[in-house]
C-alpha cells in the first residue's frame, strides 16, 4: 500500500469516528480524542500511550497561560473592578452613545486580548455590557449580536490570540510581529459592529439600567483597578527593554503577577482557592479542547495524515483558496474549535508562505475571520454562551442573522488581509 | 533567579492539578470526569519532571 493510500485510509478512519461520537452527542473534545485514538490503532500503532501524552503536552504553557490570565479577569470581576469600570463609564457617558460605544468596544476587547478566549469575555464583561446596551435602547438580538461579535475579536486580538499562535507553533514561526496586524482590524471590526448594531435605539429608561448593574464595594476606585495591569504591562517592558539583565518570567507568572496585585488590593475579602477552583471549571472546555487537539495532531503526524492535508493544501489552485476562506476558516472552527488552526491553518500558512505572501499579516487576516465559527454548529459555544449570557430568548436563527452584517465585514477585512498582506507586511514591524 | 521562577512554575502547575482533581472529584458528569483526567495527564507529566 502506497503511503497517500494508507494516510487516506487513516484520515477516513479519524473523520468516520469523529462522526460517529458526535452523532452519540459526545462533547467535541472527547470526539477529538476518539477520532486521534482510533486513527493511531488504524495506522498500526495500538493504543498508543506514549504519542497521547506527547501530544498532551504540545499546548501545556498556552494552558497555563489561560488559566492564569482568567484568574486575573475573575479575581478582578470578583473584586467589583469591571463593575466599577461599567458603572462610571455608563454614568459619565450615558448621554454621549458614541463615546459610550467606544469605551464599551474597548471593554469587551480587554478580557478576550488578554486571556485569548472569547468565553472569557462574554462570562467576564458579556452580561454587564449588554445591560448598558440595553439601556440605550438596542434590542435584545442586537445586544447578543455585539456581544458575541466583539467577543470573537476579543479572543483574535494582541497580545493572546489563540489561533495565531497554535498555526505559528504549528510551521515552527515565532509568536512575534503579529500586534499591530491583529490589533488593527479587531479594533476596526469591533467598532464597525458597535456601531452599525448599537447606534440605533431610543434610549430606555437610563436611570433603571443603572441601578439594574451591580454596585460596586466601597472603597474600590481607578487606582486598584490600573495597578495590577501596570504590573502586568511593566513586567512586559523590563523583559523587552533589558532582555539580557533580567530573568525570564514567561506570560504566565506575568498573570499570576497581576492576578496577586489584583487580590490583595480587592477592598473585598475573597476566597482564592474558590476562584481560582471556578476558573478551572469555566475553563474546561478550552483546556479540554487544546489538551484534545494537541492529541489529534500528533496522531496525525505519526501517521503521516497532517503532511497529506499539508500537501493537498499546497497544491490546491490559489484563487479557490483566496475563495473559499471565508466558509473553510469558520466551518472548521465549528467542527474542530481551535483544532482548526494546527489540521487547517498550518497547510494555508505554508501554502502563502510558498506563494511569497507575508505569513504574519495572512495569518492575522486568518484569525479574524476564525471566531465566525464560534456561533455555528455542532460545537457554537461561544454563541450560545452569549445568548444565555445576554438573556436573548428568541430564535438562535435570528440571532445569527443580526450578526450577518458585522460577519460579513470581518469575511472581508480578513480575506483583503491573506491576499494583500505582502503589501501590508509594513504592519509586522519587522 | 531562575531557580526560584522555575519552583514557583512548578507550585503553579502543583496547585493547578489539585483543582483539576478537586473537580474532578466534585462533578458528576462522566463527560467532564473523562476531560479532566485526559487534561490532569500533562500536568501531572510536568510535575513529577517526567516531561
Amino acid at each position: 500500500m502506497d503511503m497517500t493510500t494508507y494516510a487516506l485510509i487513516v484520515l477516513g478512519v479519524m473523520v468516520l469516528f469523529y462522526a460517529g461520537a458526535k452523532l452519540l452527542k459526545l462533547s467535541t473534545e472527547i470526539s477529538m480524542f476518539i477520532a486521534a485514538a482510533a486513527g493511531c490503532v488504524a495506522g498500526g500503532f495500538g493504543f498508543s500511550a506514549r504519542h497521547i501524552a506527547e501530544g498532551a503536552m504540545t499546548y501545556l504553557d498556552i494552558n497555563l497561560i489561560f488559566i492564569t490570565a482568567t484568574l486575573f479577569m475573575n479575581i478582578l470581576k470578583e473584586s467589583g473592578g469591571v463593575a466599577f469600570v461599567v458603572r462610571g463609564m455608563f454614568r459619565r457617558f450615558r448621554r454621549q452613545r458614541a463615546i459610550l460605544l467606544v469605551l464599551l468596544t474597548i471593554l469587551l476587547l480587554i478580557p478576550g486580548a488578554l486571556t485569548g478566549a472569547g468565553s472569557v469575555t462574554v462570562l467576564i464583561a458579556g452580561g454587564m455590557v449588554s445591560t448598558v446596551l440595553l439601556g440605550l435602547g438596542v434590542p435584545k438580538v442586537k445586544t447578543a449580536a455585539i456581544v458575541f461579535i466583539v467577543a470573537g475579536l476579543s479572543a483574535a486580538a494582541p497580545p493572546i490570540s489563540l489561533w495565531a499562535m497554535m498555526t505559528a507553533a504549528g510551521v515552527n514561526m515565532p509568536y512575534v510581529g503579529f500586534f499591530w496586524p491583529l490589533m488593527l482590524p479587531c479594533l476596526v471590526a469591533g467598532l464597525l459592529t458597535m456601531f452599525i448594531l448599537g447606534w440605533r435605539g431610543a434610549p430606555a429608561d437610563l436611570e433603571r439600567a443603572l441601578e439594574e448593574l451591580p454596585v460596586p464595594p466601597a472603597g474600590m476606585n481607578w487606582l486598584k483597578i490600573i495597578l495590577p495591569f501596570v504590573v502586568f504591562l511593566g513586567l512586559i517592558v523590563v523583559g523587552r527593554t533589558w532582555p539580557h539583565e533580567t530573568v525570564v518570567t514567561g506570560l504566565p507568572l506575568m498573570f499570576l503577577c497581576a492576578a496577586l496585585t489584583s487580590y490583595v488590593l480587592s477592598p473585598q475579602k475573597m476566597d482564592l482557592f474558590q476562584i481560582s477552583q471556578k476558573t478551572i471549571e469555566q475553563l474546561l472546555p478550552l483546556l479540554g479542547t487544546l489538551t484534545c487537539v494537541g492529541i489529534l495532531v500528533q496522531i496525525m503526524t505519526l501517521t503521516g495524515v497532517r503532511g497529506l492535508l499539508a500537501v493537498t493544501t499546497v497544491t490546491l489552485p490559489v484563487a479557490l483558496v483566496f475563495a473559499t476562506l471565508f466558509i473553510i476558516l469558520p466551518v472548521s472552527e465549528a467542527v474542530l474549535m481551535w483544532g482548526a488552526a494546527p489540521v487547517i491553518g498550518v497547510p494555508l500558512i505554508l501554502l502563502f508562505n510558498t506563494m511569497g505572501l507575508n505569513p504574519i499579516v495572512a495569518l492575522a487576516g486568518m484569525s479574524i475571520i476564525w471566531p465566525l465559527g464560534d456561533a455555528l454548529p455542532p460545537t457554537a459555544i461561544i454563541g450560545r454562551l452569549t445568548v444565555d449570557v445576554t438573556g436573548y430568548q428568541g430564535s438562535y436563527g435570528q440571532f445569527l442573522k443580526a450578526c450577518l452584517i458585522p460577519a460579513v465585514i470581518m469575511m472581508i477585512i480578513g480575506t483583503l488581509m491573506v491576499v494583500y498582506s505582502k503589501q501590508l507586511g509594513f504592519l509586522t514591524g519587522l | 533567579m531562575e531557580l526560584v521562577v522555575t519552583i514557583i512554575y512548578y507550585c503553579l502547575v502543583g496547585f493547578v492539578s489539585v483543582l483539576l482533581i478537586y473537580n474532578l472529584i466534585k462533578t458528576t458528569e462522566w463527560q467532564k470526569e473523562v476531560l479532566y483526567i485526559i487534561v490532569l495527564i500533562p500536568f501531572l507529566l510536568r510535575l513529577f519532571m517526567l516531561k
